[in-house]
């Protein structure tokens, strides 16, 4: 039977070179904020590397899903490397593999696609969220 | 076509050129091929185990996303033959239409375009891992917090910032570490057709971010004899290693002799990138 | 090149978890795309922390401005721990005169945020303005489009 958590711990990458690192933050807050609030929450990247006591406990303790924008998986390489327990690794970029054309906005802003591929990108953590965490949980 | 053959075609429902696709796999299934369904063979590829078993694919694709290419990577197929229906009815000076129902004159055009393909050469003569593999030496250029790579021996760059790679009689083409990083992470490389002739400073495909869309523009003339399947589900081997592991396409040369002349050799393109970066700002 | 070029790399830390990291960031693509575009260069934190070659070596050889979110000071430690001092260090809290209750999502941001973005990247500015009138005597790049073998 699967083990029921409490809580998962969605970490982006937030890169602020690259649109895909914004696009990493939103679908986190997406989850986060609106379709899992109690269920699902954040912690700093930086934080965790720096090594702060409260952010490795988190992760070791709770099932964790990083969302990287890119193939540099700066999130995923770091939460691994801090001993969390990783369920699901999302890559912006591979989202726009199935989207040719497709023009997201900027490391800054988002356009009306950028916030599509958002909304995609939430739903596919959420469904991992409902699976790891459910509501009866 | 001698050898007995699968088709593969794609499963574009949504567009013209999928529909076309798919009418070109029909008549190629008329013309004695094993039909495979791309969506039974993403979801159970085993069941088609035994019609695959020594037979070389023939793959068609509707338009640039080239999901069949993909599938066919992915499950390592012996690929001989492939199909762009929007890039092959653009070299016809056909259109593929604008309504998802093929009207007598589609119809015409799928069986034409499934006779080429039958009639076309085979190019599945394969990479030639020999010699291509090897150590590089980079010289590289600082700009702020880029450093952009340059090969220093056995590399030919043009001024569009794409390179070959000679080896005997073949070359192997790609595009370099500056304009990999202008573009940023590529989503989509479309990969020349095996067997085209290609003409010094003539595309051999393309790649694509969510920044831009840029030709590679080849700097020596020959024919297609392989192309870099991996690039179809992995794109950012050009982002990672755009000098090795992300070569595009090997070519049997036509004339190297002259097309080496007009070409720049490493460190004549290192002082070009170094020209080209003080003006770079992403 | 008739002169080296010094431009500022600013750092900032992109915090997930405080509306104040939204602002940080926001406030660092401002100097960079508005205020200042000729005169900065962006260091990806996450990048830079995992090791990114470009990131690190910038940092060494050029002034940084490190922007952060609260008094944990992420950007500053890391650009210390892995390039040195930093030049100007900044954060966000003390800027905005305390823990800014905030939006986090750029879809959500309300006037009140967009004015902490404003006086932040303001701040961003000025340090900038500051470190490159003093460059004849600051860090200099070894030598910024020098062809290594």
């Amino acid at each position: 039977m699967a083990q029921v958590e409490s809580k998962a711990l969605l970490i982006p990458c937030s890169g602020i070179g690259k649109v895909h690192g914004l696009i990493a933050r939103e679908v986190v807050y997406r989850v986060v904020e609106e379709l899992f609030p109690g269920r699902a929450d954040t912690l700093c990247l930086a934080l965790l590397v720096k090594g702060d006591e409260q952010a490795l406990a988190a992760v070791r303790s709770h099932p964790c899903i990083t969302v990287d924008g890119c193939p540099r998986l700066c999130a995923y390489k770091n939460v691994e490397l801090a001993g969390g327990r990783i369920e699901q690794s999302l890559r912006v970029v591979d989202a726009f593999k199935e989207r040719k054309g497709a023009q997201p906005g900027t490391a800054t802003a988002l356009t009306e696609q950028g916030w599509q591929v958002t909304e995609l990108l939430a739903d596919q953590v959420a469904a991992q969220v409902r699976r790891l965490c459910p509501e009866e949980a | 076509m001698a050898e007995a053959f699968a088709v593969l075609p794609c499963n574009g429902l949504d567009k013209p050129a999928g529909a076309l696709a798919r009418e070109v796999g029909l008549a190629l299934r008329e013309q004695g091929g094993a039909l495979i369904c791309p969506v039974l063979y993403a979801h159970q590829p085993a069941r088609y185990a035994r019609v695959l078993a020594g037979q070389t694919v023939l793959v068609v694709d509707g338009c640039g996303t080239r999901c069949a290419s993909r599938l066919a990577a992915a499950g390592k197929l012996r690929v001989a033959r492939k199909l762009l229906v929007t890039q092959a009815c653009k070299e016809l000076g056909e259109s593929p239409g604008e309504a998802l129902e093929l009207d007598a004159g589609r119809l015409a055009l799928a069986r034409r375009l499934a006779a080429a393909l039958l009639a076309a050469p085979p190019a599945v003569r394969g990479p030639q891992e020999a010699g291509f593999g090897g150590p590089v030496t980079y010289g590289q250029v600082r700009h702020d917090k880029f450093i952009f790579r340059v090969p220093t021996q056995g590399y030919f760059f043009n001024e569009n910032n794409c390179w070959a790679r000679v080896v005997g009689n073949r070359a192997r083409v790609g595009i370099s570490d500056y304009m990999q990083q202008q573009l940023t992470d590529l989503t989509y490389c479309d990969l020349p057709a095996l067997g085209a002739q290609v003409e010094q400073f003539g595309e051999a495909g393309s790649v694509e971010s969510v920044k831009a869309v840029a030709d590679i523009i080849s700097p020596v003339s020959g024919q297609v004899v392989a192309v870099n399947e991996a690039l179809a589900e992995a794109p950012e081997l050009i982002n990672e290693d755009p000098y090795q592991r992300g070569w595009v396409a090997e070519l049997e040369l036509a004339d190297f002799q002259s097309d080496r002349e007009l070409l720049l050799d490493g460190p004549a393109y290192l002082a070009l990138v170094k020209k080209q970066a003080a003006q770079y700002h992403p | 090149m008739a002169e080296e070029e010094i431009k500022v790399g600013i750092i900032s830390c992109s915090g997930e978890d405080l509306p104040a990291g939204t602002i940080s960031r926001l406030a660092t693509r401002r100097v960079l795309e508005l205020l200042r575009p000729e005169q900065t260069v962006t260091i990806c934190l996450p990048l830079f922390l995992a090791g990114g070659e470009g990131e690190r070596a910038f940092a060494r050889d050029f002034p940084t401005i490190t922007v952060d979110g609260c008094a944990k000071q992420c950007a500053k430690w890391g650009t210390e721990a892995h390039s040195g001092p930093v030049s100007a260090a900044l954060v966000v809290a003390d800027l905005l005169g305390g823990d800014y209750a905030g939006q986090r999502s750029s879809r959500k941001l309300t006037a009140r945020d967009e004015q902490a973005v404003a006086l932040v990247a303001a701040r961003i500015a000025e340090q900038v303005d500051t470190i490159l009138a003093g460059t004849r005597t600051g860090k200099r790049a070894p030598g910024q489009g020098e062809e290594e073998p």
